[in-house]
């Protein structure tokens, strides 16, 4: 039983190598062996090969968005098809420009492993901790003479050489992972995340996020008959979304909606496929082309700029006051309130 | 239950603060003070804050008075391109190590970077009579050339067109 990662293995081989795997597949029956034994495919592969729309190429379909940022002369905008959820069999309703500054970088996939490693662990905190010599109860008196009784010399029963000794080298405390890779490197690795979406044919445009069922076979049906692949990322602009599609993906593993400040690199490596709606498009371009043409921070940039829109910094300063003293006072209260019978008494009398 | 308690306390400190500032006679409303309360002068303060953005340069016919030259309107049909930088320059830096080793570095490019390595290689040998050394990054889109030829690649480059 070929597992779920060799598959998606052999379908991006498929998806990369194209007809000329094929070619060279016949070639090699022959008896020439041209092709190297990675490449090779199995002639018992479980799974149908996807059936490829071609890309749109040629120039007379409309297109129904432009970008709005302005792209550089010597490039031309990446193209693909727009679809619509609202029914099964529906046909793509036209082709949309993808700025090429976004959507056709150069590959990098260091940069892609950076980022991906740097999301596993910033966040890592690991809590193990062993007791030291020093922290091992005992151990303070020297267990026997320096001298005289034939046996070898110790300080205590609680070095490391002991057993039940303290461990000499070990983790200790809780330790943080914490680093932080460059913005403009973070920024990029979304690039090259969605450039690949795309290249891989596993990127969908989608109008609006609008079902006409809450049923979940219907969404899965719809995966299934156009091949999106196993796990479908749905991406949207804005805090409300249809009720429809939440309702279908609360429950479903393989199917998840994020709001489009959400995207990051390690969910698009994990979910096969992309889905991103025109209003999703239009917002990632403007925020990843904007690292492009900005100044480096005089401050941080969550602080005001004059064409970013961000709180004053006056309000910023109140609200976080407030949020302080409000903190403070409920964890106490709460502390209070918790604490079970016999400790409520002592926790009062310390001071607040 | 601690939801119910932040809440509580929220509402308990917005109230507190809007007590304080009604009382306390330093905080009261200008208006009662017999003061006249005006934004009209907030622009002062607007005007200082700074963009986020670079600029895009106006539109110069040739050099500008400062000696910039901005990139031609239509790319150079060249098998390569070289993007400018952030700030509208040529992406040609100097580079030093060790006090003695001296490198110049190409950076922003994109296109077949070996058709204009083979260029930058012509144009050296043209121009101090032996072929320098140079490192192709292809994943980065970057030319290492030994020595310091930073002013006459510019110019070079600022001639096609880039």
């Amino acid at each position: 039983m070929i597992s779920s990662h060799t598959r998606v293995m052999f379908r991006a081989t498929l998806a990369i190598c194209g007809r000329t795997v094929a070619k060279r597949f016949i070639s090699s029956l022959s008896g020439e062996s041209a092709l190297p034994s990675n490449l090779r495919l199995p002639p018992n592969l479980i799974g149908v090969a996807p059936q490829k729309r071609a890309f749109p190429s040629s120039s007379d379909l409309p297109v129904l968005r432009r970008c709005e940022a302005d792209i550089p002369a010597h490039l031309a905008p990446a193209q693909t098809w727009l679809e619509s959820l609202g029914s099964r069999d529906s046909e793509p309703l036209g082709v949309v420009d993808l700025h090429p500054d976004v959507f056709s970088v150069p590959l990098r996939l260091d940069i892609l492993h950076a980022v991906e490693v740097w999301q596993r662990n910033f966040k890592r905190i690991s809590h193990a901790k062993v007791k030291s010599r020093a922290e091992v109860s005992g151990g303070g008196r020297k267990p026997w003479n320096q001298k005289g009784s034939g046996r070898a010399r110790h300080g205590s029963i609680r070095s490391p050489l002991w057993r039940g000794g303290g461990v000499a080298h070990g983790p200790r405390g809780p330790s943080s992972y914490y680093y932080m890779l460059p913005m403009k490197v973070r920024v990029q690795g979304l690039k090259i995340a969605l450039t690949a979406k795309l290249a891989q044919d596993y990127l969908h445009i989608v109008d609006s996020l609008e079902i006409p069922t809450p049923d979940p076979h219907y969404l899965l049906d719809l995966v299934k008959h156009r091949q999106w692949g196993d796990s479908v990322l749905i991406v949207d602009v804005g805090d409300e979304f249809p009720q429809n599609i939440l309702k279908v993906t609360e429950d479903m593993k393989t199917v998840n909606i994020i709001p489009a400040i959400g995207l990051n690199v390690h969910s698009m490596l994990k979910h096969e496929s992309l889905v991103l709606t025109l209003e999703a498009v239009k917002f990632l371009e403007k925020k990843l082309l904007w690292h492009d043409v900005r100044y480096a921070p005089l401050y941080p940039f969550k602080l005001p700029y004059s064409d970013l829109p961000s709180f004053s910094l006056h309000q910023m300063l109140i609200d976080g006051l407030e949020w302080i003293i409000v903190m403070y006072l409920s964890a106490v209260l709460t502390r209070n309130l918790t604490a079970p019978i016999h400790c409520r008494g002592s926790i009062g009398e310390q001071v607040i | 239950m601690s939801a119910s308690v932040r809440s509580m306390s929220l509402t308990v400190c917005r109230a507190a603060t809007v007590a304080y500032r009604a009382f306390n006679p330093a905080t009261r409303s200008l208006r009662s003070r017999g003061f006249i309360e005006s934004t009209e002068e907030f622009r002062f303060v607007e005007r200082l804050v700074p963009p986020s953005r670079i600029p895009t340069p106006p539109k110069h016919e040739g050099p500008a008075p400062s000696g910039w030259i901005p990139p031609s309107a239509t790319p150079p049909s060249l098998p390569y391109m070289i993007r400018r930088s952030r700030m509208h320059n040529v992406p040609v830096y100097s580079d030093i190590k060790h006090g003695n080793q001296h490198s110049t570095l190409l950076r922003k490019i994109e296109g077949d970077i070996w058709a204009l390595n083979k260029d930058v290689k012509e144009f050296l040998l043209g121009l101090t009579g032996k072929e320098p050394p140079t490192q192709v990054n292809e994943i980065t889109g970057t030319i290492r050339i030994k020595g310091l030829f930073d002013k006459e690649l510019k110019d070079r480059l600022l001639k096609k067109g880039f």
